[in-house]
């Protein structure tokens, strides 16, 4: 039995699915989420769940949380001592994330060389004023590490002054840029390796609490895994010393719970109407589409794989208001609280879709009674406030999906699978998911005029996706036959080859760590579920002679889902 | 995070699958470093900064410029018409308002390819610039184009391309043809006799640093752009006057590169040669793009960089001064055109200019002879006639009807094809008539 739990910004969801005789829906939970206390929330979802379920035959719990990113939101994140080598380019300045961000001398150059060793005595000046400051996680990142990390393993030694940070008197934890990926782009590193220094202490304790309440339920064999905004899940304990992996991964479990509700194949597009915001993904071809050099957290673009997902602030809690101006009716983008028939205080979308009879939710009295006296402020009529605010939820939906598709449009498409060339897409077909969703699907329809269906188990299809979706991994092998050196950067992993050693044989090597990798998480990898997303092999000549090859290969376990729920 | 002053364009192709030969200083390996420089300094996030995928240039692109013999397909590979689309891509995202600046970052180059297209010379098959300014010609009208070749070696063809054309200013800065391929590019090289001038070559001597190149940027080239007013500025951005360059003779560096085109301003750089593929293209590359892009790059900076090392000598700079103090009055004041009888450099008997010429394609070993007519017309820039031959080939006949040619021309032209038809001593001719949009094969 696997269990899903997907802590959004105003419920948090949660399923238990049973595989035997194909994948079903044994039970189901909503709960509000509380933002000061997201383990309560986790907790009180489990206990709900586990109420209506034997806790015996849980084998694997698929966890998304909001915590990362709303502690970057919210700025409860800690101070970070960002210490980088950048050599020549752009001054590495124009990427400082923090306070205590140091640029040390030192360069490498793009094949991997060291051009200027680190300047020791900046170096120890630089871990005495991150110390100074009482700053106890570090970020190390030089331009190129994923060539050589020399630098930043130096970095790392200066700062621990120990081999682990088990041992270490000054920090607690050091990020080493290249071991985030085997990605080219210096300034995404430097952002990366940031946030996950400041979201580090936050969430392993709360990882730490997740544990300990899972041992007090009984639950201490189930393997936890956690959600990663590209569609799939790390175990537990990896997500450790990759927090900034779990961010964004709301939007992520709603999209695979499609792929697990759905015969999707089309192009299509995925609305996921919650209580805040209304998260819009796209699919061409039935694969949803992915960030191409990693999602941007604020105005920093990041090295994290994601889906391509656009949020607004339309949701069933997006408070209703009038302009003063022209009396105009607008929905969001801000929430006040809930919606009044559900006991909140400002009316709401929810609100307005009971006053015209898309739906009944909660004290629907109180509903028309709320927006009565909305409407009778500005001198409108209660059905036609309504009415407006309804369609301008729609269009401004409507709106943003077609300015989603234009841009991807304006771009080569990449999906989890592949790099689309020339693709258009030209959406057939509309899913909608979550609370609002059945009462705004006869607007929408009207809006796109396309096929738009609403799913069974809608309400709960993220947490569905969290529970089926499996674990991804990728990872990137960099060789040099002149230099004689194999360097898969996200492993740390580092090997002399052979002046022989081909495109081949570098592709063997990847999909083999690819496994071992997985198989060390406890994951069993299918070999049809790994790919090679891209392979070169380039001569290299100097002086009119070959002098070795520089071979790149990366390659993938793809996000998916591991059954599909197929009922009534 | 960065922004970028003037939005940039950049079309990158670097033909990973095409080269001249395995160890050709023009081979697959010539922009992968700079591609890995680029991804790493995270220029694409730049906000303004965008990536844009090359067109494919059409046979009829081409041969809107070109005399190509036997045909186009001939002579060209797919990556010369992506490289040659690639520009063309650069110069739409400026003409049509998507970037304030693009550049081309593309390969095979073209500045040594000229008018008539037998096979390859310096590396090059079709030249990606020419082919770039008739594409935005017939696209958006008739443009005064000023294109400035800061490439080591002389852009030998793109001044053949545009030796007659009055308003297309031609300036090349290159390493003394005396010391280098292609061996031409001298000052008295002007450009033809309706359209003298509007050539200027400015030879600069070995071991020319950053100072002299930066220095006859101020004191030449500028004042004369300045004076020429161009509706489009286009820089033919070759690489190769690098200090590290293996096959020149020059100490520029990747700063002073970006200080060039700072002052330059140009709307579209296309890359054109240079092979330091790991100690300058990543450098010099990056930038362009900054400096084109109005971001600070002042802190870019070649591994081996030492401003002693490459600084030049006393008389390299007194020689570059004097050249400073010359040359603008062959622009602003050019000598009337040489009466001479030198047939190589064009003898005119009443109204047409006859040059006979030997054209030596290096790249491919091809001997071309070659026979040009100009009728020297009052009303227009006159109808151009090529009768070539490569090697012991077949004879072929070029014509080209200009686009704003007259009457008289026009019907002058079809009465050549007509008549070379007729009398069947030319085995392939092709006719360019840019007044009508007309373009015409005969032979294959």
């Amino acid at each position: 039995m696997l269990l899903g739990i997907d802590v959004g910004g105003t419920h948090t969801d949660a399923v238990a699915i049973g595989l035997k005789g194909g994948a079903r829906i044994l039970a189901s939970c909503k709960v509000p989420t509380r933002h000061d206390a997201l383990l309560s929330s986790v907790t009180e979802a489990l206990e709900n769940i586990l109420g209506q379920v034997d806790p015996a035959g849980v084998t694997q719990l698929n966890l998304s949380t909001t915590l990362s990113t709303n502690a970057i939101v919210q700025g409860k994140i800690e101070d970070v001592g960002v210490i980088v080598s950048a050599g020549p380019g752009i001054d590495p300045h124009n990427f400082m994330p923090c306070r205590d961000f140091h640029v040390i001398d030192g360069s490498i150059d793009h094949r991997g060389n060291e051009v200027r060793a680190l300047s020791p005595r900046q170096l120890s000046d630089a871990v005495d004023a991150c110390r100074a400051n009482e700053v106890r996680v570090y970020a190390a990142v030089s331009k190129f590490s994923t060539r050589n990390p020399r630098h930043e393993n130096a970095i790392r030694r200066a700062v621990l002054q120990c081999r682990e940070e088990a041992d270490c008197e000054y920090a607690d934890f050091v990020t080493s840029g290249h071991q985030l990926g085997g990605a080219l782009n210096f300034p995404r590193r430097v952002a990366t390796a940031y946030f996950n220094c400041a979201v580090w202490r936050l969430y392993n304790t709360f990882a730490t609490a997740v544990e300990r309440a899972l041992e007090g339920m009984g639950l201490g064999h189930v393997k936890v895994n956690m959600l990663k905004a590209d569609g799939g899940t790390m175990p537990l304990t990896r997500s450790r010393r990759m927090p900034v992996q779990s961010i964004f991964s709301g939007p992520a479990a709603s999209v695979m719970g499609i792929i697990a509700l759905t015969d999707i194949f089309h192009d299509s597009i995925i609305l996921d109407i919650g209580g805040t915001t209304t998260d819009i993904a796209v699919f061409a071809d039935g694969a949803p589409l992915i960030e191409r050099e990693g999602i941007a957290i604020g105005s920093h673009p990041t090295l994290v794989p994601a889906l391509k997902v656009l949020s607004i602030g339309i949701g069933g809690d997006s408070a209703i208001s009038v302009s003063e101006a022209s009396s105009t009716v607008r929905v969001g983008p801000n929430r006040l609280g809930p919606s009044v028939c559900l006991g909140g205080e400002r009316p709401a979308l929810t609100d307005a879709l009971n006053v015209i009879g898309a739906c009944a939710v909660g004290d629907t009295a109180a509903s028309r009674a709320a927006l009565n006296t909305l409407a009778a402020a500005h001198g409108l009529s209660t059905e036609a406030m309504a009415r407006d605010a309804v369609d301008y939820a729609s269009t401004t939906i409507h709106n943003a999906t077609r300015d989603l598709i234009d841009e991807i449009n304006s771009k080569p498409v990449y999906t989890i699978h592949e790099l689309l060339e020339d693709k258009r897409v030209v959406p057939k077909k509309v899913y909608l998911m979550g609370g609002p969703a059945n009462a705004l699907k006869m607007e929408l329809f009207q809006r796109f005029q396309l096929s738009t269906e609403v799913p069974e188990h809608y309400e709960v299809a993220n947490a569905i996706g969290a529970a089926l979706t499996r674990t991804t991994w990728e990872l990137e092998l960099f060789a040099d036959t002149q230099r004689h050196v194999l360097f898969i950067p996200s492993l740390s992993y580092r090997e002399n080859i052979h002046t022989s050693y081909d495109q081949r044989d570098a592709e063997k090597d990847a999909m083999n760590q690819l496994a071992m990798q997985l198989d060390s998480m406890g994951v069993f990898l299918r070999p049809e579920d790994a790919q090679i997303t891209h392979a070169s092999s380039f001569n290299m000549v100097e002086d009119m002679d070959l002098v070795g090859r520089n071979i790149r290969v990366k390659c993938q376990v793809r996000p998916g889902v591991v059954a599909i729920i197929r009922e009534g | 995070m960065l922004k970028a002053d003037k939005s940039l364009g950049i079309v990158f192709f670097p033909a990973f699958d095409w080269a001249i030969s395995p160890t050709h200083p023009e081979r697959q390996e010539r922009l992968l470093y700079t591609q890995d420089q680029l991804r790493e300094e995270g220029l694409f996030d730049i906000e303004g900064v965008t990536e844009h995928k090359p067109d494919v240039a059409a046979i009829e692109d081409v041969e809107r410029v070109h005399f190509c013999f036997p045909e186009v397909s001939a002579v060209t590979t797919r990556s010369h018409l992506i490289s040659a689309g690639g520009a063309m891509k650069a110069a739409d995202l400026v003409m049509r308002g998507e970037c304030d600046r693009a550049f081309a970052m593309v390969r095979p180059p073209g500045h040594h390819a000229m008018k008539v297209v037998h096979g390859a010379r310096g590396f090059c098959s079709i030249n990606i610039e020419a082919v770039m300014v008739e594409h935005i010609r017939e696209t958006y009208g008739h443009k005064r184009v000023a294109i400035v070749d800061t490439d080591c070696h002389h852009g030998d063809g793109t001044q053949d391309v545009y030796w007659h054309d009055p308003d297309t200013l031609f300036i090349s800065l290159h390493q003394d043809g005396r010391t280098l391929y292609p061996g031409s590019g001298f000052p008295h090289e002007l450009g033809g006799p309706q359209a003298m001038g509007r050539t200027l070559n400015i030879p600069l001597p070995p071991n020319t640093s950053d100072e002299g190149f930066l220095m006859v940027m101020e004191r030449v080239v500028m004042p004369i752009l300045d004076h020429f007013k161009p509706d489009l500025v286009i820089n033919s951005a070759g690489q190769d006057n690098h200090f590290t360059d293996p096959i020149t003779d020059m100490n520029f560096s990747a700063r002073g590169y970006a200080a060039l085109s700072e002052m330059l301003k140009p709307d579209i750089a296309v890359l054109e040669g240079g092979y330091s593929i790991q100690g300058a293209l990543p450098y010099i590359n990056l930038g362009l793009c900054l400096s084109m892009a109005g971001v600070d790059y002042s802190h870019i900076r070649e591994p081996n960089f030492s401003p002693e090392l490459i600084r030049q000598d006393a008389r390299t700079t007194a020689y570059i001064e004097e050249l400073c103090r010359q040359l603008p009055a062959l622009y602003f004041d050019p000598p009337p055109y040489n009466r001479k009888n030198d047939v190589r450099q064009g003898v005119i008997s009443g109204d047409t200019l006859v040059r006979q010429r030997q054209i030596y394609y290096d790249t491919d070993g091809i001997n071309e002879t070659q026979r040009e007519t100009l009728f020297l017309c009052e009303k227009c820039r006159g109808l151009l006639k090529i009768e070539t031959r490569a090697d012991s080939g077949p004879q072929c006949l070029g014509v080209e009807i200009p686009i704003h040619a007259c009457p008289d021309c026009r019907s002058r032209g079809y009465q050549i094809v007509e008549e070379a038809q007729l009398k069947g001593n030319a085995r392939y001719i092709q006719l360019i008539n840019r007044l009508d949009r007309d373009y015409l094969r005969v032979g294959f």
